[in-house]
């Protein structure tokens, strides 16, 4: 093991398991923030560390410090603690592993030696994703049962008996995506996506199997119990489902873990769908030949985007009352010296890459940074647009639910496997 | 140089050997469990933990597709509609049927089995020593399971998709209600 | 009198409605609209900032009670019990004593209402033949760390003004 070794396992490590961590706080800012936007409403906007908001997220540590002081209840006539106490760890274990495979980069290419860009260097791919979730359940199960609550008890059995049926129309669109492929292993699926359809569109997933795509994502919102189908913790009839008797940091547990699925499985509906970490038109040979260019448009674009955010947030980041040296004008201030700052170091990288590195591995490692952020981007814009049906829909009817399922998405999704299978051969 | 890789792959080997003997070791107490626990739900998870260790035992031997299947298929899927069911039925301490006389038995099996199991021991340590090796690139890989069963075992695998196809059939006109909707 | 039978439209029964999906995509439309549009201008939210914007209160709102005064100031309340007794909630409890300045025979000497009690119904004003309790104080948060001061006595009671003046009083409530 050289040190270049170890540095890059801490990489896959830090990416691996502090993304998803880290997405935790920026899916629930998302959340509230943008249902309170959708719903023409503020959201937390008070919580502050010194005057400083940060747009909210403040609150996020606010309702963490809570949760860790508060009292953790196991209640007493419960017969099955162990149970009690192991749920919530299988819950948010399992969304955690799930990400593991999940490529974030290309292959990099560093003094010959491939570093596989995903947290365990494995090429189970989508298999180890199906199998992880398949545990989601005993968690579950085993928290409502174990609660010994009437509502805990009907929000597990909904949400097992609809984790249960939705993985099948789930398995059977991702069979005929696979035979599209022809391949399990992730990275090579985003490398297909890399190609163009009639030399302009990319190869994108949800443009081959546009059927499969609306299965599986649809598929994918129920396997993580989201609106419109989270009547497991339908609050006007269940309270909180499953989770009623937690409280204190098993039940952020549960909360984690709920948002850990949601960013897990938008990173899954973007690899298989939308290209992973690939830019679009932009394949990874493509960027490593014209990476020059690339930086100096990059150069270019930063600014541009830094002085667009700025100018949005001057006009917004300020009291809609008549407030004598209005603190939030002055955030905003310091909001603005430092992303200019930020601005200022990106270009004296990018500009130290131009004159000393430009050329070999530099290239490779600037490209390998830029798909990581492009994967980062697609998934935020994956776990917007759960928020966003969350806060557009309304809930289903459980009968509904499962006859989704079972009658329209398990069928459609056979027929699209004969259509494909018929497809692929014909063509080869 | 080389005497460190020969170390480094002695250090490997003896992690391999453990983790072998780690996950053997789960799989027989998970199976213990299986039995001895009173309440299924015990019972249930305690079978759990055997399919997992089993799963990293299909692991450890580079069989990457079975480790996915039973991961999937018996842990994942059939394992969670047994806990399903039993959440379903809800079953107390006062549910549960009084077992006299576990102990004897328990001797009466151990007496039964302990022969088989000693033929089973003469029969191990009889085995040529093993020499494992991986055979061939991508052993155990999705590709060539699918070729090796889609080219030499056609008949026997749709035979017995048949067969399951039969039993869910089954399943579901043993399931169905009679006389609704006369 | 017949009955006029308006014949509603059922909706959602054309092939692409029951796709769902393209109503869905309508639906994402709407509320994608409303997001994009505060998010541009987020001094279009429709919300009042509450701590350091107060709402508007009317003379109609019944908020935290009062006893009134006459001209002089002394207290206009005769200890009639009209009030307690009409109080649904059982939250005003009076004690009567001998009045010596001649306006009337008796006085309270406690008159206690307890706010946590109170479900602000108004009755106590509606049967007071006196106008000596009235709700137009415009108090509509009645929070404290302790139970004891939201238990408010006869003191407190004369202490506070009302909100509104005479005749603007007279002309949205009695």
């Amino acid at each position: 093991m050289s040190q270049l070794d170890i540095l890059l396992v801490l990489l896959r490590v830090a990416v691996g398991a502090f993304v998803p961590l880290c997405f935790i706080a920026v899916l629930v800012w998302l959340e509230r923030r943008g249902a309170a936007f959708f719903q023409d409403r503020a959201g937390p906007n008070r919580a502050n560390i010194f005057g400083f908001r940060a747009a909210g997220l403040v609150q996020n540590a606010a309702d963490g410090i809570k949760l860790i002081f508060k009292e953790d209840v196991i209640p007493g006539h419960s017969a099955h603690k162990f149970y009690f106490v192991l749920a919530p760890l299988i819950v948010f274990f399992c969304a955690l592993v799930s990400f593991a495979v999940v490529p974030f980069a290309d292959t990099l290419v560093l003094e010959g030696k491939q570093y596989i860009m995903q947290g365990i260097p494995m090429d189970l791919g989508i298999l180890w994703f199906l199998a992880i979730t398949g545990f989601a359940v005993y968690g579950i199960i085993l928290a409502g049962w174990s609660s010994h609550n009437k509502y805990g008890v009907l929000g597990a059995l909904r949400a097992s008996a609809q984790v249960i049926s939705y993985e099948i129309p789930m398995g059977l669109a991702l069979v005929s995506l696979l035979v599209v492929y022809g391949t399990i292993n992730l990275n090579e699926i985003v490398h297909f996506q890399g190609k163009l359809l009639f030399g302009f569109i990319p190869m994108w997933g949800v443009v081959l199997q546009p059927l499969a795509a609306v299965i599986f994502i649809v598929s994918a919102f129920a396997e993580t119990n989201r609106t419109p189908f989270d009547l497991a913790e339908g609050e006007s009839e269940l309270v909180a489902g499953f989770h009623v008797e937690y409280s204190a940091m098993k039940f952020a547990l549960f909360f984690m873990g709920e948002y850990v699925a949601m960013f897990v499985s938008s990173s899954i509906i973007i690899t298989l769908f939308f290209g992973g970490y690939q830019i679009p038109w932009l394949s990874t040979e493509t960027l490593v030949a014209y990476a020059k260019p690339v930086s100096m448009l990059l150069m270019g674009l930063v600014p541009v985007a830094a002085a667009l955010f700025c100018g949005w947030m001057m006009k917004n980041n300020k009291s809609h009352y008549d407030r004598p040296n209005d603190p939030r004008v002055r955030e905003a201030k310091v909001y603005r010296i430092i992303i200019w700052m930020m601005v200022v170091v990106v270009e004296a990288v990018l500009v130290g890459y131009l004159l000393y590195a430009a050329g070999g591995a530099a290239d490779r490692i600037l490209v390998v940074l830029l798909q990581i952020v492009t994967f980062l981007v697609k998934t935020f814009m994956m776990c917007f647009v759960y928020v966003w049906v969350r806060w557009t829909l309304p809930r289903f009817r459980y009968d509904q639910l499962q006859l989704l399922g079972w009658k329209m998405l398990l069928p459609l999704a056979l027929l699209n496997i004969f259509i494909t299978s018929a497809v692929v051969v014909a063509l080869s | 140089m080389t005497k460190k890789n020969i170390r480094k792959g002695a250090l490997d080997i003896m992690f391999a050997e453990w983790l072998f003997f780690g996950l053997a070791g789960l799989s027989v107490l998970g199976a213990i469990g299986l039995i001895l626990f009173r309440h299924p739900m015990n019972g249930a998870m305690s079978f759990v933990v055997t399919l997992i260790s089993l799963a990293g035992l299909y692991a450890l031997l580079s069989a990457k597709l079975l480790f996915a299947v039973q991961l999937i298929v018996y842990a994942g899927a059939i394992m969670s509609l047994i806990i399903f069911i039993i959440m379903f039925l809800n079953i107390q301490e006062h549910d549960l049927p009084d077992e006299e006389g576990k102990g004897l038995f328990l001797l009466g099996g151990a007496v039964v089995i302990t022969p088989i199991a000693l033929f089973l021991y003469k029969i191990v340590k009889s085995l040529p020593g093993s020499d494992t090796k991986i055979i061939g690139n991508g052993f155990g890989d999705v590709r060539e399971v699918g070729l090796i069963l889609f080219k030499n075992w056609l008949l026997p695998f749709e035979i017995v998709s048949i067969l399951l196809l039969v039993a869910l059939v089954g399943a579901v006109v043993l399931a169905g209600k009679k006389g609704v909707g006369k | 009198m017949s009955v006029t039978v308006k014949i509603m439209e059922r909706k959602g029964s054309s092939f692409l409605e029951k796709i769902y999906l393209f109503e869905i995509f309508k639906g994402m439309r709407v509320t994608l609209g409303h997001l994009w549009r505060n998010l541009c201008d987020n001094s279009r939210l429709y919300v009042r900032h509450y701590p350091e914007v107060k709402p508007e209160i009317t003379p109609r709102w019944r908020g935290r009670h009062r006893l009134t005064t006459h001209e002089d100031g002394t207290v206009k309340c005769v200890a009639c019990f009209m009030c307690q007794t009409n109080c649904p909630a059982k939250c005003i409890m009076i004690e009567a004593g001998e009045r010596m300045d001649g306006k009337s025979e008796k006085v309270p000497v406690r008159f206690d209402i307890d706010l946590l009690e109170c479900i602000y119904c108004g009755y106590c004003v509606e049967a007071c033949p006196m106008d000596a309790i009235r709700m137009d104080t415009g108090i509509f948060s009645v929070t404290s760390y302790d139970r004891e001061s939201v238990f408010v006595g006869i003191d407190e009671l004369l202490a506070t003004k009302g909100a509104f003046d005479e005749e603007e009083y007279k002309k949205g409530g009695a």
